[in-house]
């Protein structure tokens, strides 16, 4: 069992490389605490979705591990050996992408039960009803039988993060959820996100805009050349940052923004 | 099974001499439908009914009907109707070709719709005409698009022309047909005959396929 | 020369009959050529290479040859190799089967193809179970892709059949050239086979394009 200062993820000397020349996440170290909302910045082809993809474990690492709540989630010895994910704790993870990917065969409620009935077994009324409650609350409770191409951007991205919400994830991972998005509903996703943040729900989260960072992020990682280049809460690392590197890359961030 | 194979009853000499109608044929088709195909596809988009209305009607009725009824079709028909016979050979060009040019018509259709309206925006935004946004950008782009296409055509229309030797037309099938009849031999002959046919067809297929995924590649 | 139509009311049942014969041998050819098909289709992606080459030979050979000369071979070869009689209807099911299954199978390999790698990315973040990723995401996307130009392929099909005549079944086709042949009227005989094959085809063409237009629309593709 974990006590409450006990991580909650834990990642060690993480390396990952697509084929012998992309080295990507050159010896990557983060520790998690439950309730944490860590915000990943840095500049693009910096890692930051190959970090989270790991943590999802949708990729093979070279090296490293990862624990999560104390359990041993990911780990792999070296380039060669098979990288071992624990499809338990995977389960306890949820992720919203960049591109939606809700199916498009299957209308928003269909798109919400399919992995509790099919993961779970949970009763398809009942998986029905909570979903319903779901989309009620993110503001979709007329959609529930429209289909994706049918849906704007954020209702799509509101949808995406409703159904992994249906399977109660113990940690949300969120990979630049608005970079798809036109200007105007990048809020509405926000606001959604905001809302989770408020039941202490834990996430990481990879975003270039850093109004939302600043408001939803309990700590700040920023992320250069497949290591953690700074790593503190919001206030330093946005606002007064230690690191050169980050300093450089905030400027240039804000100056386009402001 | 107690039959025992003798490929050396089966002569390469007439099989040849039938490549060479059929590879006649099909070059021959292929300049007809490509060249005339391209003016039957703007009559085919043209704004006018009375223009586009037959042209499509034309079209369809090559693409909805099975290739050997129109052959038999032109063969018997033609003469009837006419009044001519112009050699079986060249009537097999002309039946091929006329095929050909309704299936390449809707290629060159189908590319010329495909190019994206964003390149004519393009266009009008640097300030071109009507006529040079056709010249230098709708057909460059089109022309380029409906090569896999016109070559695909192309090679079917290849294998479509085995079916002259139904008419009597002395192709590559027709040879075969009668040396298996002749020799006894239908297993070795058409055997044969199949991977003459296929050693000219797999060729371009695998042009066709290199062509497709480089586009693919050039326009994602 | 002067028409004369009437002369084919005297065989509508005969003419009846050859159509059946064709759509017959289409309709059987459809089900068991797509089913061969959709697993040849499969077989292209399988991670045996031995698997895989059997099933690119198959398709590269009949999609590379005229189906005349594969039908021919079937008449005519594969009694002798089998040392069996084949009826006229078991070789031509066989025959244009095999010709379904090759355009069928890149049909279904393209479709395959099509369900992106971020729908396998989303199903595992779901922790989706491998059949139900097959069964509930992956296959209905691709049947639904795979709509339009499977009938597309019925259609070349359904006219492909019109091959048989040439081998002696009776179908629409080789009932029209006889009774051309009987009365040596090709003109009005011909065009009225032609228009019958017409009348089926053109709307289904439309089909296609009317299925095509909801799929789009439905998948936003
Ligand atoms: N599937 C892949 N194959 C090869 N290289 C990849 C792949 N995915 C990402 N990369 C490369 O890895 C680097 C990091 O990518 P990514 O993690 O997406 O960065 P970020 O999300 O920070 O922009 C980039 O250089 C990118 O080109
Ligand atoms: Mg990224």
């Amino acid at each position: 069992m974990t006590s409450a200062s006990a991580p909650l993820v834990s990642i060690r000397s993480l390396h990952k490389s697509y084929g012998p020349h992309i080295q990507v996440l050159k010896g990557l170290d983060i520790e998690m605490k439950p309730g944490e909302r860590v915000v990943v910045i840095g500049p693009s082809g910096g890692g930051k979705s190959t970090l989270l993809r790991v943590m999802m474990g949708l990729e093979k690492i070279d090296s490293g591990s990862i624990t999560f709540g104390g359990k041993p989630y990911i780990s792999s010895a070296n380039a060669d050996a098979k990288t071992a994910i624990n499809t338990d704790v995977r389960r306890s993870i949820g992720m919203v992408f960049q591109h939606y990917t809700l199916f498009p065969h299957l209308s928003v409620i269909q798109n919400l039960v399919l992995a509790p009935c099919k993961v779970r077994g949970e009763k398809k009324a009942s998986a029905t009803q909570r979903a319903q409650a779901l989309l009620e609350r993110f503001g979709l409770g007329g959609k529930a039988n429209a289909f994706p191409a049918q849906l704007s951007g954020g209702q799509k991205q509101r949808v995406a993060i409703a159904r992994a919400l249906m399977l109660d994830p113990k940690l949300m991972l969120f990979d630049e959820v608005t970079s798809a998005l036109d200007p105007e509903l990048v809020a509405e996703v926000e606001q959604v996100i905001l809302q989770l943040a408020e039941q202490n729900l834990p996430m990481m989260i990879v975003t270039h805009d850093m109004w939302f960072a600043k408001n939803i992020a309990s700590r700040v990682i920023f992320c250069a050349g497949g290591v953690v280049v700074e790593d503190g809460p919001p206030e330093q690392v946005l606002g007064s940052p230690r690191e050169e590197r980050t300093r450089d890359f905030i400027d240039r961030v804000f100056h386009i923004k402001q | 099974m107690n039959y025992t194979f003798d490929f050396n009853a089966v002569s390469l000499g007439p099989l040849l001499d039938g490549l060479i109608v059929t590879l006649k044929l099909t070059v021959a088709a292929n300049i007809i439908g490509v060249v005339l195909g391209f003016p039957l596809a703007l009559l085919i988009m043209s704004r006018v009914s009375a223009i586009r209305m037959p042209a499509m009607l034309f079209v369809e009725f090559f693409r909805c009907t099975p290739a050997i009824v129109q052959i038999v079709w032109f063969f018997y028909c033609v003469p009837m109707l006419f009044n001519v016979f112009l050699g079986s050979t060249t009537m097999g060009i002309l039946a091929l070709g006329l095929n050909l040019m309704a299936f390449n018509a809707e290629a060159y259709r189908a590319s010329i719709q495909a190019v994206p309206r964003e390149q004519v925006d393009a266009g009008i935004a640097l300030g071109l005409n009507p006529l040079q946004r056709v010249l230098y950008i709708v057909l460059p782009n089109a022309l380029r698009a409906s090569v896999p296409v016109l070559l695909t055509n192309g090679i079917v229309i290849f294998q479509q022309s085995a079916l002259v030797a139904i008419v009597a037309v002395q192709d590559l099938m027709y040879q075969a047909k009668t040396l298996a009849t002749e020799t006894y031999r239908p297993i070795e002959t058409f055997t044969i005959a199949a991977l003459i046919y296929f050693a000219v067809s797999f060729p371009v297929t695998q042009i066709v396929g290199h062509l497709e995924r480089r586009r693919q590649v050039m326009t994602s | 020369m002067s028409l004369d139509f009437s002369v084919l009311l005297r065989f509508q049942e005969a003419l009846a009959l050859g159509l059946w014969t064709t759509v017959k041998l289409t309709l059987i050819c459809i089900v068991l050529g797509c089913s061969l098909g959709f697993l040849v289709g499969l077989s292209r992606t399988s991670p045996s290479a031995i698997v895989r080459g059997i099933a690119s030979i198959y398709v590269e050979f009949f999609r590379g040859t005229p189906v005349l000369i594969q039908l021919f071979w079937i008449f005519f070869c594969l009694p002798l190799v089998l040392g069996v009689e084949l009826s006229n209807l078991a070789s031509g099911v066989i025959a244009l089967t095999l010709y379904m299954g090759a355009i069928t199978s890149e049909t279904f390999r393209a479709s395959l193809k099509s369900v992106g790698r971020e729908q396998m990315d989303a199903c595992i973040a779901l922790g989706l179970p491998r059949r139900v990723q097959v069964t509930n995401v992956i296959l209905p996307q691709a049947v639904l892709r795979a709509a339009p130009t499977l009938l597309s392929n019925c259609i070349s099909l359904f006219k492909e059949s019109a091959l048989v005549s040439a081998v002696g079944m009776a179908d629409l086709m080789f009932v029209g050239q006889n009774i051309s042949n009987n009365t040596a009227r090709p003109v009005e005989v011909l065009t009225i086979v032609a228009l019958i094959y017409f009348a089926i085809a053109f709307p289904l063409t439309r089909a296609v394009t009317l299925v095509e237009g909801r799929i789009l629309k439905k998948l936003a593709i």
